[in-house]
């Protein structure tokens, strides 16, 4: 590794075009050739802004120019000047984005768009010569160039398109590469592909690649030194042993410290038999009977849910893709289920027909002993106050156009819970107030939230009906680490204080470790694995399992 | 309220928009007020008279009708609500409605005008002196009174220059005041507009939520309808029943509004589709809320944006088709409209100037401020505005 820098930023400062407060701040780093400085922080903290700066892409009129000096060895000027960085793009300078579906042109041929980055790039090259050095990069990548180079991007999966872009992005040999979450939209097994595939080619290539993440076990996958960011400054930085192991700044000790897997060991052995009785949630639960209760309330039988394939004008049905293909599950009372899979193994997908959205094709699924599949709906509306869901995104879970407190209450007048409206909104004012939102919540609409504090009204939606299992779709993958640390607290001990079972959908092992009592792993429609959290995560039997828990860093 | 997104702040933000788009506010609001008060303003009958004998009269106020009284109160209640900041606009909306309907059914039981009025029986009796003190609306003609009383009157330019008479904007080829035409025209362009958007909306809000939330044979069927009724020409449709059936304006309003909903349809499916999918649709449903909840209370309102831009849109289409017909000689017989007062600005063998521009400028700003409206509401309910709105 050579000491010279290859970029040095120096006082980066970025502010709104009408703000005074920094976004980011005096930001001072280097990065040498070959070397790989990660750049970590929570949604906010100004990491995408700083690359964005760096390339000369902050949108003009919404910032003011960015301030400071960004210098890369061998060529003049300043990158942070927009006709600076407009020069170097592309050339010296590439960029791989976060979600390659929407980096990728859909009407371009993979193998034009990358064509094209030499038609600029290198211009003395003939089209044969640009064809070859396509197939080259392709094949670099570890992709068929050939069948690649013709796809359209809607025609590769999200592994094989993130692997174009960044075929896109060396194509040109940069000697910076910045990459803003290449992963973070990928499946976890993809995703440890990918980042061996970019230290490879790091290493070949003598790159300086800066990293933006949010995910610290990445961090520790991919890079050489590291600098934790904070409302737009770099509060520590060091080689990624100093800050792992004995983090200095007190906001790298909590980042560290929300990690699913340094968590407290959540309070278990405690499951209930009935539903307390308590209708206010901070009347803390103490009757705890410790006797677990081996009543199914949720008992899956060989579920299946097929989508027909239709073609013609006849509408054919020509074949199924099986979403679900013969899953059995059972929850009982007080028992945490994690259901983990890669995206496309059907687990939304058994959540959405355990709630009732999703008709059944096949199989008995029985909900606190009462059979219901295919149930007409209103035969399901007894069930439905018992069965509440929290989904992923919580920008779409909340409806815009009305206040929290009537999203609150309304499934509550419908359900009869609480006397009267006054008595409902003391309840739900109540609910809030236990996941620590502010009471005037309730008056507010969700656009005045940020997707932490929405995702805890979510919750609290859920939870004032009294569900007794709560399906927690992907609940914490849009949220920063301190974030889902602690909704994933929150939820442990409501687990405990009322007897709430959990069907804990995820593909984040570090979560399942954390939260789950058993463990069901779906591939393709099918369940592969099933078992005690601890049986399954250190003896994993499926191969697929095992490539799950080493991709997510699990090295038992 | 913190965060309140109501009709008001939507107002406040097209206003805020620019020149065009007030004046477009500004001319609609003019025009309304003009509908609402034209008896007061344009009549033949005087206010309040006092005879020589000494006793009262209110000629005008005698003669009122069960519709004058229904704008009337409708242009009231349009004040008050828009000040009144403590509802949603869409209660709001459904009140007012409310009022002007019960208005018009208890002024309809009550009001007794006499079918047949003499326009000049008040000016003959003030030249007689059987009049004391008279109080006349400021454009004393009422716009089907052809001034038979003075003689031959038709086709008078503008201002010009008559004894005893004056007529700001002319006379019609009956001798009618186009001034007061004018005026009390502006109620068939308004209500036509409105009533024949309100029966499309509802009609094609009513399908398109049906075809986007239920889809599978509901759609499909729900579509092949919207293909059909696409496909059927508006103004041959209406050409064809004025010709079978009376020239009548509901008649127009119903057809403008059978033809109009497919587009209304469209919209709505699209935007169900889209939400049907969203968690919070999935989520109401998961907690068990009633079918018409889901769809009014959480599909609904987040499907208006594209609905009220084309709504905007569509009034300005029914103004015009009421004035293609009108001009074509096919539009209510004896009831001003400005389309057949641009009928009548070619009919004679000269070119009545004044009929073709003052009309004719009537319908293209209407037209105009309905249009500008329909691009500012597009750009008002643009989500991401919305969210920085405030």
């Amino acid at each position: 590794m050579t000491l010279d820098p290859l970029l040095t930023v120096e006082g980066l400062t970025i502010t709104l075009a009408n703000g005074t407060e920094p976004l980011v701040s005096d930001l001072t780093f280097s990065i040498a050739a070959g070397e790989t400085l990660a750049l970590v922080g929570e949604s906010g903290s100004g990491k995408s802004l700083t690359a964005q700066a760096l390339l000369g892409l902050l949108p003009t009129g919404v910032f003011a120019p960015a301030l400071g000096q960004a210098t890369l060895s061998g060529i003049g000027g300043n990158l942070l000047v927009p006709d600076v960085a407009a020069r170097v793009r592309g050339a010296h300078v590439a960029m791989i984005f976060q979600e390659p579906m929407s980096a990728l042109n859909p009407v371009m041929t993979v193998g034009a768009q990358i064509a094209e980055v030499l038609e600029f790039h290198a211009p003395h090259l003939s089209p044969l010569g640009r064809q070859a050095a396509v197939a080259a990069a392709l094949t670099e990548v570890q992709l068929d160039a050939e069948r690649i180079a013709a796809s359209y991007p809607h025609q590769l999966s999200g592994g094989q398109r993130q692997r174009a872009m960044i075929a896109m992005a060396l194509v040109a040999q940069p000697k910076l590469l910045i990459a803003d979450e290449p992963t973070t939209a990928l499946d976890v097994t993809v995703q440890a592909e990918i980042l061996q595939l970019l230290r490879t080619l790091q290493r070949r290539h003598a790159m300086a690649m800066l990293f933006i993440t949010h995910d610290l076990d990445v961090v520790a996958q991919v890079a050489d030194r590291v600098a934790v960011m904070q409302a737009g400054r770099i509060v520590e930085m060091g080689t990624v042993a100093e800050v792992t192991q004995a983090p200095k700044h007190p906001y790298t000790r909590r980042l560290w410290a929300a990690q699913p897997r340094h968590l407290p060991p959540r309070p278990k052995g405690c499951r209930q038999t009935g539903m307390s009785t308590s209708a206010s949630p901070n009347e803390a639960d103490t009757a705890c009977a410790a006797v677990p209760s081996d009543a199914s309330i949720l008992d899956a039988r060989n579920l299946r849910v097929y989508f027909p394939i239709q073609r013609g004008v006849l509408r054919r049905t020509v074949g199924y893709v099986k979403a679900l293909d013969g899953v059995d599950l059972t929850i009982r009372r007080g028992e945490v289920v994690a259901v983990v899979g890669e995206s496309g193994s059907g687990k939304s997908t058994l959540g959405r027909a355990v709630l009732g959205l999703q008709p059944l094709t096949a199989g008995t699924l029985s909900l606190f002993g009462t059979p219901m599949q295919n149930r007409p709906r209103h035969a399901w509306q007894p069930v439905r106050r018992r069965v509440q869901v929290v989904f992923q995104d919580p920008f779409a879970s909340l409806n815009p156009k009305r206040r929290i407190g009537a999203l609150i209450t309304e499934p509550m007048a419908v359900h009869r819970i609480g006397v009267d409206d006054a008595d409902r909104w003391q309840r739900a004012q109540a609910w809030v107030t236990a996941l620590g939102l502010p009471a005037e919540t309730l008056q507010r609409y969700p656009h005045e939230f940020s997707g932490g504090q929405r995702q805890r009204i979510a919750i609290a939606k859920a939870l004032a009906l009294e569900p007794e299992l709560l399906v927690c779709d992907e609940i914490t993958s849009a949220l920063d680490v301190t974030l889902q640390a602690e909704i994933l607290q929150r939820l442990a001990h409501l687990v405990v204080e009322r007897g709430l079972s959990l069907l804990f959908i995820t593909h984040n092992m570090a979560v399942v470790e954390y939260l789950a009592d058993r463990v069901v792993v779906l591939y393709r429609g099918k369940v592969v694995e099933s078992g005690e959290t601890a049986t399954v995560l250190n003896r994993p039997e499926h191969p697929y399992t095992q490539q799950l828990l080493t991709a997510a860093g699990f090295n038992r | 309220m913190k965060g309140d997104v109501t009709h008001n702040t939507l107002l406040r933000r097209i206003a805020g928009m620019g020149g065009a788009v007030r004046f477009a506010l500004v001319w609609l609001g003019l025009l309304a007020t003009v509908a609402a008060w034209a008896p007061l303003l344009a009549n033949s009958l005087p206010l309040w008279v006092e005879r020589a004998d000494g006793r009262w009269a209110f000629p005008l106020f005698a003669q009122f009708t069960a519709e004058d009284v229904a704008w009337w109160v409708g242009w009231w209640s349009a004040v008050v609500l828009l000040r009144w900041r403590r509802i949603s606009a869409a209660r709001r909306l459904v009140i007012g409605l409310g009022v002007v309907a019960l208005t018009w059914g208890i002024a309809s039981a009550l009001l007794k005008p006499s079918p047949l009025v003499v326009y000049d029986a008040w000016r003959q009796a003030e030249r007689a002196g059987e009049v004391r003190h008279a109080l006349w609306a400021p454009i004393p003609y009422s716009p089907k009174d052809y001034l038979r009383d003075y003689g031959v009157t038709a086709l008078e330019p503008p201002l010009a220059a008559i004894p005893e008479r004056w007529h700001w904007l002319g006379t019609d080829d009956q001798g009618g005041d186009v001034a007061s035409r004018m005026i009390h025209a502006s109620r068939i362009a308004l209500s036509i507009g409105f009533i024949a958007t309100g029966v499309a909306l509802v009609i094609g809000v009513t399908i398109g939520a049906a075809m986007g939330y239920f889809a599978g044979w509901i759609d499909l069927i729900g579509m092949r309808l919207v293909e059909i009724f696409e496909a059927v020409p508006t103004l041959f449709l209406l050409l064809t029943f004025v010709a079978f059936f009376e020239r009548s304006l509901p008649l127009m309003m119903v057809i403008i509004g059978l033809t109009a909903w497919p587009g209304y349809a469209r919209y709505t499916r699209a935007e169900f589709l889209r939400l049907r999918g969203i968690e919070f649709v999935q989520g109401a449903i998961a907690s068990g809320l009633p079918m018409r909840s889901v769809l009014f209370r959480h599909m609904l309102p987040n499907a208006v944006a594209p609905l009220a831009v084309a709504a905007a849109f569509g009034v300005a289409s029914a103004i015009l088709a009421e004035a293609t017909l009108s001009f074509l000689g096919l539009g209510l017989v004896d009831e001003p409209s400005w389309g057949q007062m641009l009928n009548q600005a070619v009919k004679s063998a000269a070119f009545n100037w004044w009929l073709a521009l003052f009309p004719g400028g009537a319908i293209l700003m209407t037209v105009l401020a309905y249009n500008l409206l329909g691009e500012a509401l597009r750009d008002a309910l643009d989500p991401r505005l919305e969210r920085n709105g405030r």
